[in-house]
């Protein structure tokens, strides 16, 4: 079943993204801060530290084809989710094999995420001059805020989603034993 | 082991490239959105819309009660402010007609700010903040155009960036650029106009660049910023802002005025795609 659910919730964080300014307060929405949503992410980083085995890359996988569905839907310049999505994900399902899997580790790998992604996300941005934003103001005015928004949202789906994945992952890796 | 570090520096080398690619692809200017593209923005766009329909539910149950509170208040302004207005439509109504005459005269019938509205709902931002972008929920099929103007009640937002059949994406003014200038007026009333280009944003001031034309020009703080027309993109007539401050430009060679934006942009919902009307007669060659 796994199969189907995971690109749903995938899919379904993505719509969310888009929709969530409406939820937040105004005043978080027209200050200074900049404040990116990285759920997906978030959600790809749950999948490879809880669903995936060792030797399995299903959220590498999905993480090239949303990374890529985020940079068609939301920006104009392509390529750039899908390539620093993937290479963070990698990483961390590269981290998790050192550590062992619980909820401070979950917790800590997430914020690592968010901070790499977002900061390579920056300079791939700077690099390609779509953005001004100078090294220091770009740190106070949207890396620290976004890595706070983003833990926070990790708190709110943490209890729900990793149950759920664990049990796939038994599901999926045990009756056919390989990707 | 070595056989695999080196496969995995191969991948990510391709995928630099394959970066480097797409990155080039979609920073030339193309015109048209690629059938895949435009796929998944209806489709994901379909989807917001669906989502979007309980949150404006509730968030509109909160706003009706609040409302309701001060219609009396509202109502006795409306009926004063009717009386104004009545005379008001009077004076428009003649004004047009001696337009329309004087242009009869003159053998011109179009006028560069004749447009027909195109109505549309926001539907989602864009979660990445460096770009200042909306989705809207009208497109191709709709007759949105890319660059076509984007305003609400109060004025412009910004321009079709593309459009897909059934969405589109508009860049927020805030978001232009030196690429995306506008041509605009600075009407004054008992001074003469002077002309310059709105040329991107300072997100510190929080207001648009308006570069003006001569170094002479005598612009006071207060004078309401309309599009002019000229660059042929836009329509004449889109109000944009408001003066704020009047400077000196770095090298001193013209001067440089701070413009409020004239339209809240983080609480519209609805919006008008303008199409100029020009846009008639592309039809008919169709």
């Amino acid at each position: 079943m796994a199969k189907f659910y995971l690109p749903f919730f995938l899919l379904l964080l993505l719509v969310l993204e888009g929709v969530a300014v409406d939820f937040l307060p105004n005043s978080l929405v027209t200050g200074r801060w900049m404040i990116a949503a990285h759920w997906v992410l978030l959600y790809l980083v749950l999948i490879s530290i809880f669903y995936d085995l060792e030797n399995t890359y299903v959220s590498v996988l999905y993480a090239i084809v949303f990374g890529l569905m985020i940079d068609i839907v939301y920006t104009s310049v392509l390529g750039v989710y899908m390539f620093i999505y993937p290479l963070v994900v990698y990483g961390i399902h590269g981290l998790k094999k050192l550590l062992h899997t619980n909820f401070l580790v979950a917790l800590v790998l997430s914020a690592l995420a968010v901070a790499l992604a977002d900061t390579g996300i920056y300079i791939v941005y700077s690099f390609i001059g779509l953005t001004e934003l100078p090294w220091q103001d770009y740190f106070y005015i949207r890396l620290i805020p976004t890595l706070l928004a983003n833990v926070l949202f990790l708190l709110l789906i943490y209890p729900l989603t990793k149950p759920k994945l664990v049990k796939w992952s038994t599901e999926r890796f045990n009756t056919s034993g390989k990707l | 082991m070595s056989f695999f570090r080196r496969t995995r520096l191969f991948i990510i080398l391709i995928g630099f490239i394959v970066l480097v690619g797409l990155i080039g692809f979609s920073l030339s200017d193309r015109s048209n959105l690629t059938v895949g593209e435009e796929f998944l923005k209806d489709t994901v766009g379909w989807l917001q819309g669906v989502v979007h329909r309980p949150a404006e539910f509730t968030s509109s149950i909160f706003s009706n009660i609040d409302e309701i509170k001060h219609t009396y208040e509202e109502n006795q302004l409306l009926k004063e402010r009717l009386a104004d207005h009545k005379s008001l439509l009077y004076e428009i109504q003649e004004l047009k007609q001696d337009n329309e005459e004087l242009r009869q005269i003159l053998d011109k019938t179009e006028s560069i700010s004749d447009y027909e509205p195109i109505q549309a709902s926001v539907r989602s931002q864009s979660p990445e903040p460096f770009f200042k972008e909306v989705t809207i929920n009208k497109g191709k099929q709709d007759g949105v155009k890319k660059n076509m103007a984007v305003i609400t009640g109060q004025g412009m937002v910004g321009k079709i960036q593309s459009a897909a059949e059934f969405s589109s994406t508009v860049q927020l003014l805030r978001g232009f650029d030196g690429s995306n200038r506008i041509s605009v007026t600075v009407s004054q009333e008992d001074k003469e106009d002077e002309s310059g280009f709105v040329i991107g944003y300072d997100e510190e001031k929080e207001a648009l660049m308006l570069k003006l034309n001569s170094y002479e020009s005598e612009v006071e703080e207060g004078a309401l910023v309309v599009s002019s027309g000229m660059g042929g993109v836009f329509i004449r007539g889109l109000e944009i802002g408001i003066v704020e401050e009047v400077t000196p430009d770095k090298y001193g060679l013209t001067q440089m005025a701070y413009v409020t934006p004239a339209a809240d942009v983080d609480n519209m919902d609805h919006v008008i795609v303008v199409n100029a009307a020009d846009g008639n007669q592309q039809e008919e060659e169709e």
